[in-house]
């Protein structure tokens, strides 16, 4: 099928170039023998049809490729087109001998190539009159012309396979479900010779599939045709140069239509053809045709003799696909076999972003190592804060129970002065009932104050236990006034006791904060106790704790004053630190549990003092957002 | 007739007190309440037969404060203490200072009053011996100038002859004016008048 190609003008450009070197070569060379030693070698390139086809543009860009890799030698190439599907008779073939005689009597070839069965019969036609004795190398002859003449022994070549059986057995592999087999030709004498192939290769099919050809049908019908098969059908064509209504085309641009309206895949053993639209077929690409011939050619321009080579009977084919189709037909990647030649394949994103996929694999995998170290510190970190707010919550609990041993005193006091009162008004009654006089009256004001002072007692109690509990700390909303006026009569016995006077300066509305209560009861305790230390011992009139409230900017602040001898600044920065304690007693966890449990509030505290002039305590708490749950 | 017996309660805390006044009150006892200390202070110091129930802990000066006070003041009105919270320093303190006894709250009905009774009979002691000091009192200012310089030197244990001497008088005089002196004091030797005379000057009223 090759008929002379070289269809772009690059080509035709180079071949003129080409036929003009010689030329200028011979000028040269009209008074220097050396240089007659290396008069170029011309080789040309009788292609059976026009120039433009596909086939010969792959064809030309072997056979080119392979001569002119051979060095040190140079070679002109001429190309003519035969032009042979669309002209010929008699008179064409006489005219166009002549023609070639004519026109290379100037340039007499060294080799001639000669494309498709067509092309060879002419030239063994019309040998004689034109290029007696130049060895000829013929390309893309079938294998059965080749066999049906006798051949001389200088003219050599390939025979070109078109694997139609091969093609067939393939599709047939890749749509196990087919029952139709398909096969498309068209009306010139060229495309009849393709439809007698094609019937010859399929009659083996017949049983397997019911071979369907559509010969001699306008475009328009053909095309309809093919939208209306199924599943079920397989399309074979090589495409044709002339349709039933007589319009010419090339096979090419056939194929491209009909693979387009087909509803059908689409098989060929034209290589060009590929990317068109089939899913492909066994192949020589004319393009290694091309390779093998520039190969014999280049042993023949070396002074080999023709006759001495062994030149394969036929080309083996290979299996050529479109990815893009398989994909369309949904042909599993893993059905084709190992040694086919996919084009078209759409590199999977890794294989396309290897570099980039590993990359970003890396990043990924430091990344959720990164995130599964925070998660594991995180983790890591919320035990350890449980821990601590445990540890915490004991410690505050037990700082209480230091705070209660040290009123405990007081709390004696307080529970026995009820107690006592309880028990006199009972020997009272008791008294009253046994003389003889009728005294109702007193009688029930003493119950009322038995109940009265019952009540007063299991008050302190109840606010003991408070303190004592080892509760679970939960913030609620409370008003700091409350806070303190719990804290001062917790301590109003053990302030009597020591003879300080507490005084609390409250605020006329209320304030509220988030807080725990008996926490925040534990703070003032803390405060006002280490407050009572430090006037313990000085004059009366300075024996006097002053607790005082204060409300701004979303802050609520309780001060606790004293008028003892103060902080030296440098003891100041330690006092917060735990087990710092200047008295004898105690174990020096009361202000670092009062700062823990603070900022454990969000709030804050500090101190302000300047020796000799007592010190004050200030704890800022942040106020509770109106509507907060109660 | 002696005016009756009162127990005086000082006891801030207004319960505690109320409960104690009913109880004495059942009990008979005459009583009489104060808020604090100073309450009591205020008040004329009883002459009469009582005791004093006094809370430790109040407000203002303290059930000890207030002791010391009337020691001062040379009362000697007995006291009993009732705490709270008892207390061992507190304890000793009252103690040594002359305090009946010292109760803890709630306090027993029997020992309280066995603390007021005992209280009451010293009270009742003391108030004799001021008595018969009075009296004694009362007798020896009795004695002209002339009979006291003869009981001097009587007590002094001159004879009489020695005193006539002394004062320049007859020996028979001296006889007749220690008869008298003997006779105003009452008593009934030498040596009896010798021990009153020691007392009064004890008291510091000779």
């Amino acid at each position: 099928m090759p008929r002379g190609s070289d269809d772009s003008p690059r080509c035709v450009r180079s071949s003129r170039l080409r036929a003009s070197g010689p030329f200028i070569a011979a000028l040269l060379i009209a008074g220097s023998v050396e240089a007659a030693t290396v008069s170029p070698r011309n080789v040309l390139v009788l292609h059976y049809n026009s120039g433009v086809l596909p086939a010969n543009v792959e064809l030309d860009r072997g056979l080119r490729a392979t001569i002119e890799s051979a060095p040190d030698r140079p070679v002109s190439i001429f190309d003519e087109f035969l032009d042979m599907p669309r002209f010929g008779g008699e008179a064409f073939d006489r005219t166009l001998a002549t023609f070639l005689r004519d026109k290379y009597a100037a340039h007499p070839p060294h080799v001639i190539v000669v494309g498709a069965d067509d092309g060879l019969a002419f030239l063994l036609r019309n040998r004689e009159e034109t290029f007696p004795g130049v060895p000829i190398v013929h390309v893309g002859v079938s294998l059965r012309f080749l066999r049906s003449v006798s051949m001389p022994p200088d003219i050599v070549g390939t025979a070109a396979t078109y694997d139609f059986g091969g093609t067939i057995e393939q599709a047939l592999r890749f749509h196990p479900n087919a029952r139709r087999l398909v096969l498309v030709t068209g009306t010139s004498q060229f495309d009849r010779d393709w439809e007698r192939r094609l019937r010859s290769e399929v009659s083996r099919f017949e049983g397997r599939v019911t071979p369907e050809f559509l010969a001699g049908l306008s475009t328009r019908d053909l095309l309809r045709r093919l939208g209306e098969l199924g599943e079920d059908s397989v399309v074979v064509t090589v495409g044709y140069f002339q349709d039933g209504n007589g319009a010419q085309s090339v096979p090419r641009d056939t194929v491209r239509e009909m693979a387009a309206a087909s509803t059908a895949p689409i098989y060929s053993v034209m290589s060009p053809q590929i990317g068109t639209g089939i899913v492909g077929g066994r192949m020589t690409t004319f393009e290694e045709m091309g390779r093998h011939t520039g190969a014999t050619v280049n042993a023949i321009l070396s002074g080999v003799d023709p006759a001495s080579l062994h030149l394969p009977e036929s080309v083996s084919s290979s299996l050529h696909l479109d990815w893009r189709q398989l994909r369309r037909w949904g042909i599993d990647e893993k059905s084709v076999p190992a040694d086919s030649v996919v084009h078209f394949r759409t590199p999977s994103f890794f294989e396309q972003y290897r570099r980039e996929a590993f990359a970003t694999l890396l990043l990924v995998l430091l990344q959720a190592g990164l995130i599964a170290v925070l998660m594991t510190e995180r983790r890591r970190r919320i035990t350890a804060e449980l821990t601590r707010d445990t540890q915490y919550t004991e410690l505050a609990h037990a700082s209480r129970l230091a705070v209660a041993g040290e009123l405990t005193a007081s709390i004696a006091h307080e529970i026995n002065q009820p107690l006592g009162a309880i028990l006199s008004n009972a020997d009272a009654a008791e008294l009253i009932l046994e003389s003889a006089d009728d005294r109702r009256g007193a009688l029930q004001q003493i119950l009322a104050d038995i109940r009265r002072d019952d009540l007063r007692a299991s008050d302190v109690i109840r606010r003991l236990r408070t303190l004592l509990s080892r509760h679970v700390v939960e913030k609620r909303k409370l008003d700091v006034n409350d806070a303190v006026r719990d804290a001062d009569s917790l301590l109003r016995s053990e302030a009597r006791r020591r003879k300080v006077a507490i005084e609390t300066r409250l605020l006329a509305d209320e304030v509220a904060i988030l807080g725990d209560p008996v926490q925040i009861q534990q703070v003032l305790i803390n405060l006002i106790l280490n407050a009572m230390d430090a006037v313990a011992g000085l004059n009366e009139e300075r024996r006097v704790v002053i607790v005082s409230l204060s409300h701004d900017d979303g802050r609520a602040s309780i001060s606790v004053k004293d008028r003892g001898v103060g902080i030296s600044p440098e003891l100041q920065p330690r006092l917060f630190d735990s087990f710092y304690t200047t008295r004898k007693s105690g174990m020096g966890l009361g202000l670092s549990i009062s700062r823990s449990i603070v900022e454990a509030h969000g709030g804050s505290i500090r101190v302000e003092s300047r020796p000799g002039e007592g010190a004050t305590f200030v704890v800022e708490l942040p106020a509770a957002e109106r509507g907060e749950p109660r | 007739m002696r005016e009756p017996a009162v127990v005086h309660v000082v006891d801030d805390d207004v319960s505690q007190r109320t409960a104690l006044l009913r109880l004495l009150g059942a009990a008979g006892f005459e009583t009489r309440g104060y808020a604090s200390a100073g309450e009591f202070l205020l008040h004329p110091v009883p002459d009469n037969h009582g005791c004093v129930l006094l809370d430790v802990r109040m407000p203002g000066p303290s059930g000890l404060d207030l002791q010391d006070a009337l020691r001062r003041q040379g009362v000697t009105i007995p006291v009993i203490f009732l705490t709270g919270h008892a207390n061992v320093d507190s304890a000793v303190r009252a103690l040594k200072a002359g305090a009946v006894d010292f109760l803890s709250k709630p306090v027993d009905r029997d020992e309280l009053f066995e603390a007021i009774r005992r209280a009451l009979e010293l009270d009742a002691r003391r108030r004799a011996e001021i008595d018969e000091a009075a009296e004694l009192r009362a007798r020896f200012a009795t004695l002209t100038p002339r009979e006291r310089d003869v009981l001097d030197r009587i007590v002094a244990g001159k004879l009489n002859k020695q005193i006539a001497d002394d004062l320049g008088v007859a020996e028979r005089t001296v006889k007749a004016e220690r008869a008298q002196v003997m006779q105003k004091i009452g008593a009934s030797s030498p040596a009896e008048l010798g021990a009153l005379a020691e007392r009064v000057r004890k008291l510091g009223q000779y």
